[in-house]
């Protein structure tokens, strides 16, 4: 096994184990609160700022490692070499068939250029049709909130 | 000697070719992502914007509840507008996709959206790497479930059958929403409160989050190949759109070394997978391929046999660069606006009509001081006994610090407050925290009349912070209903965030909760500002008997808990700090 190799699955694993790690110490606060809760401490939270700190806190040395280790890999420009080379797998190309590059004209052709207008000129309707019945003003009200249940609060 | 110098011109050339053109679009992407999240004051205070320009959608894939963002996501609003078709047509968000898809397509997803850029630079992490196969590309038609089931069906399901809001793909999946909208605001200790919130949604969206991130570390966008819907509905107007990569055919020799060396699952350069980066154009030895919008050559061949002439080039680079010029002074103003210039014209015009401060009653003595080191104990005693106070509205208990005489509950009659809790209370310094004595305002209220915060002194006092857009809000609303039925000397007061407050009226109307008091707010009116209130919703803070804050939190209550606060601060004085 080359040097190379080597470090790119050393990288593969810390970045493996940063994830692990992270979303291990989510589910543990979660089975932990769940289980409180589950006695019927109503004001038990499962997640505050200082249990995800204590979580957090030990994950971190393995971070640094992980980015240092990433600075070096791009200076030193270590990297898979097969990304750069063309496909070559069989059932793709094969289904590929004939690279239909050609039907990408440089020019729209008329057809095209019809669509195009057309859906251009409908967009703007919908936009004009959208700021008259109020739509633009719901996504004021939902932009202008936060978004719990979006964001993954609630 | 000439073979030497062909193979350093070849060598150049090849490095030219690698690392010419993902510089400039890592570039533009930066730029878009910078654009996007101008607002860089909301990092620091834990805000999010709030101005007009949350009415227009950016192209990309950036969270409305990130502390940055200027524009709303246009996946968000597309689900949000799904979940009222039943009221309001989708028609504005519909035609903003439209019109992005039309004008740009899936070069979006290439050069300007942030998500984009994240998984670009996960990918950069040296790893073994997953090619593209059969495999991928098969999964790669997922993203269209993903649009079809997420972000179509769920909130049209939901929104219109149930009148349920619930935003499917941002709820259960968007990696997006927890990096910036969750994780941006967790970050700042401002929110800390936002954590109570947290339970098994963000779990789940954590985890995700987390693999959706490993993923895109071995797999070049593995997000937006197998998941993103925004991508599934660019790519269907990516053969109209007006920009994007184009083939010279009198060129193309068909070798499809472009389609083999791309990372995107295409099967033709500029099909609905092919994202505009431009690598085939430096790919393609036969110079065929260029970047076009409209008649305009955004980006040539500037290498092979087919090379444009070096004046096209010059003219394109010169073009270039004044492009950048202007770029860059839009983004220069667009962050001064935004973190300097908005911010002064708000504070001049803060709202001070309707609000008045206690601090004629109530002179903190020693501010800072808690509740816990005011009052003493044998005080808290004789609140846990003493009744809710019974005060009509217009009639405030008035503060006496000098009464030494403890009131008596008599049923029916109004109750002075106990002098001693008075006293507390007045020793307090007024603020919005837990412990602290909660600042007066007055608001109209929906349906007349106006609520003074003063005049329910002695009475306990919930307010309630809410929106209609919000699914754990108009959920928990029943709740307070049920609350006051029960306790009717509890006075609930639900005041309607001042973004969407037009619509409320029209959205209360057929929901049966008349015991409420419901206001909107504005900004003329500035309640939520005055109490400190996070924009995100719902928040509820309960007042004791006196005034005092004793529950403060960003969080969704159940009956049970609601219950429970409203006891605790009937039986406490003080506040708990």
């Amino acid at each position: 096994m080359t040097r190379n190799k080597t470090f790119l699955i050393v990288q593969s694993v810390f970045c493996a184990l940063i994830a692990g790690l992270l979303a291990a110490a989510a589910l543990q606060l979660y089975f932990d609160g769940a289980a409180k809760q589950a006695e019927g401490d109503l004001f038990y939270y499962m997640y505050t700022r200082e249990k995800a700190g204590e979580k957090l806190l030990p994950i971190l040395p393995l971070f640094f490692t992980a980015l240092g280790l990433t600075l070096a890999g791009l200076i030193l420009g270590v990297k898979d070499e097969k990304v750069e080379k063309p496909v070559r797998d069989e059932i793709l190309l094969k289904d590929l068939g004939s690279i239909q590059n050609k039907a990408v004209h440089q020019t729209a052709t008329q057809g095209e250029l019809y669509a195009r207008v057309a859906i251009i000129t409908l967009a703007v309707c919908m936009i004009i049709a959208g700021i008259i019945n109020g739509g633009l003003e719901d996504v004021l009200a939902k932009g202008a909130t936060i978004c719990t249940e979006c964001v993954g609060l609630g | 000697m000439d073979k030497t110098m062909n193979q350093e011109n070849r060598k150049a050339e090849n490095k030219k070719r690698t690392t010419q053109r993902p510089g400039t679009r890592r570039l533009v992407q930066l730029y878009a992502a910078l654009l996007y999240n101008a607002n860089l004051k909301g990092f620091i205070d834990g805000h999010i914007y709030t101005g007009n320009l949350k009415s227009v959608c950016v192209p990309g894939f950036n969270c409305y509840s990130c502390p940055g963002a200027v524009a709303s996501c246009p996946l968000g609003s597309l689900q949000n507008a799904l979940n009222a078709a039943g009221h309001t047509l989708p028609w504005y968000v519909l035609g903003i996709l439209a019109l992005f898809g039309v004008i740009l397509g899936r070069t979006i997803c290439g050069w300007i959206c942030p998500l984009g850029l994240i998984q670009e630079l996960l990918h950069k992490i040296p790893t073994p790497k997953i090619r593209k196969s059969h495999i991928t590309r098969k999964l790669s038609y997922l993203k269209y479930v993903f649009l079809a089931v997420f972000v179509i069906a769920i909130p049209l399901i939901y929104g219109v059958g149930k009148g349920i809001i619930l935003p499917g793909f941002c709820k259960y999946i968007c990696p997006a929403g927890t990096f910036e909208g969750a994780v941006g605001l967790l970050q700042n200790p401002v929110n800390a409160t936002s954590f109570y919130q947290l339970g098994a949604v963000f779990t789940n969206k954590w985890v995700i989050m987390l693999v959706i991130g490993l993923a895109c570390v071995f797999c070049y966008r593995c997000f937006c190949r197998f998941i993103c819907p925004l991508g599934a509905i660019y790519g269907f107007f990516n053969r109209f759109a007006l920009t994007g990569v184009k083939v010279n055919p009198d060129r193309c020799n068909g070798c499809g070394l472009c389609v083999m060396k791309c990372q995107m699952d295409v099967k033709h350069v500029g099909d609905h997978e092919c994202i505009s980066c431009g690598k085939c154009i430096d790919t393609c030895a036969q110079g065929a391929i260029s970047l076009k919008c409209g008649k305009i050559t955004l980006m040539g061949p500037e290498i092979g046999k087919n090379a444009d002439p070096e004046p096209v080039i010059q003219k394109r680079k010169k073009t270039g660069r004044i492009v950048w010029g202007v770029a860059i002074a839009v983004l220069m103003f667009a962050v001064c606006w935004f973190n300097i210039i908005e911010p002064a014209i708000e504070n001049a015009n803060e709202p001070a009509a309707a609000i008045e401060q206690v601090t004629a009653t109530s002179k903190p003595e020693a501010a800072g001081q808690t509740a816990a080191q005011t009052v003493p104990e044998t005080e808290k005693q004789t609140a846990n006994t003493t009744e809710p106070a019974e005060t009509k509205a217009g009639e405030p208990a008035e503060q006496t610090a000098d009464t030494t005489e403890p009131a008596e509950a008599k049923a029916g009659e109004p109750v002075e407050e106990s002098p001693k809790a008075q006293a507390a209370a007045v020793n307090l310094p007024v603020g919005t925290e837990i412990g602290n004595l909660a600042p007066d305002f007055s608001t109209d209220l929906i349906g007349g009349g106006n609520f003074k915060l003063s005049d329910y002194r002695g009475k306990v006092v919930i307010l309630n912070f809410w929106g209609t857009t919000c699914a754990p809000c108009v959920e928990e609303l029943p709740y307070y209903e049920e609350l006051k039925v029960k306790y009717p000397d509890c006075e609930i007061l639900a005041i309607h965030a001042k973004a969407g407050a037009k619509k409320a009226e029209a959205f209360l109307a057929d929901k049966g909760w008349d015991h409420l008091d419901f206001a909107l707010d504005s900004k003329e009116k500035g309640v939520q500002k005055l109490l400190d209130v996070s924009e995100a919703l719902p928040s509820t803070i309960v007042l004791n008997p006196q005034g005092v804050v004793t529950y403060k939190a960003q969080a969704p209550l159940t009956y049970e808990k609601l219950e429970a606060l409203y006891k605790e601060a009937l039986a406490d004085p003080t506040g708990k700090p």
